[in-house]
């Protein structure tokens, strides 16, 4: 078997085009813009900032969301139970950060699920990428409401304990019956600032 | 557009990236490199489902149709050397991937984007935005119709310049096998002095990143055009039926 090594990585630029994005893209909730959103599984928001050394705000960032539907299921053949996936739930969005760095999706609460690794806790996976960034940047958030499984989560243990509460995110009321969770995203600094970021 | 072929087979093995293929930083001459890249140690992982897989329906969301760049309009043709884009996409096996979304943007024949944040001295044209977007068809083959694009400064205290290249985004059907690069011309002098591109240590890998120029004989009169195959990470374990 021939073997053919991946084509490298490189960064995004600072040109990501807005003509890309249209109304809904970071909208997890709804298979396509003309869709109405799943009505499976609790409507959420997750907000927060993008900033770089000495947290200044990242501008045109381009965030991409990806997770389980709200039983933890995936329409993907690599899911077993794929067949009972919700029909109407994407789980995938995609934002790009204002001049002031931020950013928001509006998603579901992601149901866990049961992996050879371990009992996975509700999360979401965050890729970042903007100038600057030459490979891409792989953030997890967590949930505080989920505590127990958050301790048991294989990925989240993996994290040194001092740095796992920069990726669970911070509830910050509600807008349009809605819960809002705040995610603030700090590319470089020190061990304290630093957001907790997993290899590729 | 043809949706009615079955979804794209899906990778199920993840080797790490082979030494010398990702870009090293900080660039010199980049000052964004200092000061968003991670200073703190990535954390490894084990690969579980969420990193595994991917929006396999995504061109719901992302309409697929737009792959002729040049022409915006009857009769607003674009200025500049029209050119044809197209090649594979696969996995590293080789294996075509089917399915796979891939955007494609770029600078117009002057080297000026159309973006709000490119406010370089240098004209726009008013029939080109340059980018587009296509879903790879059962070869996993992908095509454009664009003008080759030009080179621009990059606006830092000791100027450099970025050669004429496309900016390419793959979105294939894991989160893992997700691919942000850029793609050169071939013979460009500008390429051996672009702080991006040399930031990829491998001369190999270099080399992978530059296309590959159809001979006129094959093309005809209408446009110049070249191939670029574009390999995602991941394999698949067992062939397909």
């Amino acid at each position: 078997m021939d073997t053919f090594a991946p084509v490298s990585q490189h960064t995004i630029g600072p040109f990501f085009p807005r003509t890309f994005f249209t109304e809904g893209d970071n909208d997890l909730t709804r298979l396509h813009a003309g869709a109405q959103p799943t009505a499976r599984g609790e409507a959420i928001l997750i907000r927060g900032r993008v900033t770089k050394e000495g947290g200044l705000p990242c501008i045109n960032m381009i965030l991409e969301a990806w997770q389980a539907d709200a039983e933890g299921r995936f329409k993907h053949p690599a899911d077993p139970e794929q067949h009972l996936a919700d029909p109407d739930f994407l789980g995938w969005g995609r934002a790009w950060t204002d001049a002031e760095g931020h950013y928001e999706f509006r998603t579901l609460m992601p149901g866990g699920y049961d992996d050879p690794a371990g009992r996975r806790a509700p999360h979401v996976n965050l890729t970042v990428m903007g100038a600057g960034l030459m490979r891409r940047v792989l953030a997890t958030l967590f949930f505080p409401d989920f505590t127990e499984a958050n301790a048991a989560d294989p990925l989240l243990v993996l994290v040194p304990e001092a740095r796992r509460a920069k990726i669970v995110a911070v509830p910050e009321g509600e807008r349009d019956g809605a819960r809002v969770f705040r995610f603030d995203i700090h590319l470089r600094g020190g061990v304290e600032e630093e957001t907790p970021f997993f290899e590729d | 557009m043809d949706t009615n072929f079955p979804p794209p087979p899906f990778p199920d093995r993840f080797e790490p990236f082979p030494e010398g293929i990702e870009p090293a930083v900080p660039i010199e001459g980049y000052p964004n490199t200092w000061t968003h890249t991670p200073a703190q140690p990535l954390i490894r992982r084990p690969v579980t489902r969420t990193e595994a897989t991917g929006p396999l329906e995504l061109w719901r969301k992302l309409p697929c149709d737009e792959s002729n760049l040049a022409v915006l309009g009857p009769g607003r043709m674009a200025q500049g050397q029209l050119m044809h884009m197209s090649g594979r996409i696969l996995d590293e096996a080789g294996r075509p991937v089917r399915g796979a979304v891939v955007e494609l943007w770029q600078a117009n024949a002057a080297g000026r984007y159309y973006h709000p944040i490119d406010q370089r001295d240098a004209p726009l044209d008013p029939n080109f935005v340059g980018n587009g977007r296509v879903r790879t068809d059962e070869e996993g083959r992908y095509a454009f119709f664009t003008i080759k694009p030009g080179a621009y400064p990059v606006p830092v205290k000791d100027t450099w310049w970025r050669p004429p290249h496309v900016h390419f985004s793959v979105l294939g059907p894991s989160s893992l096998s997700r691919l942000v690069t850029q793609m050169y011309f071939p013979g460009d002098p500008m390429n051996e002095w672009d702080r991006i591109l040399q930031s990829i240590p491998d001369a190999a890998a270099r080399d992978r990143l530059v296309a590959r120029q159809t001979h006129p004989a094959e093309v005809g009169d209408g446009w110049i055009a070249f191939t670029h195959d574009i390999v995602l990470r991941g394999r698949y374990a067992t062939p397909e039926a």
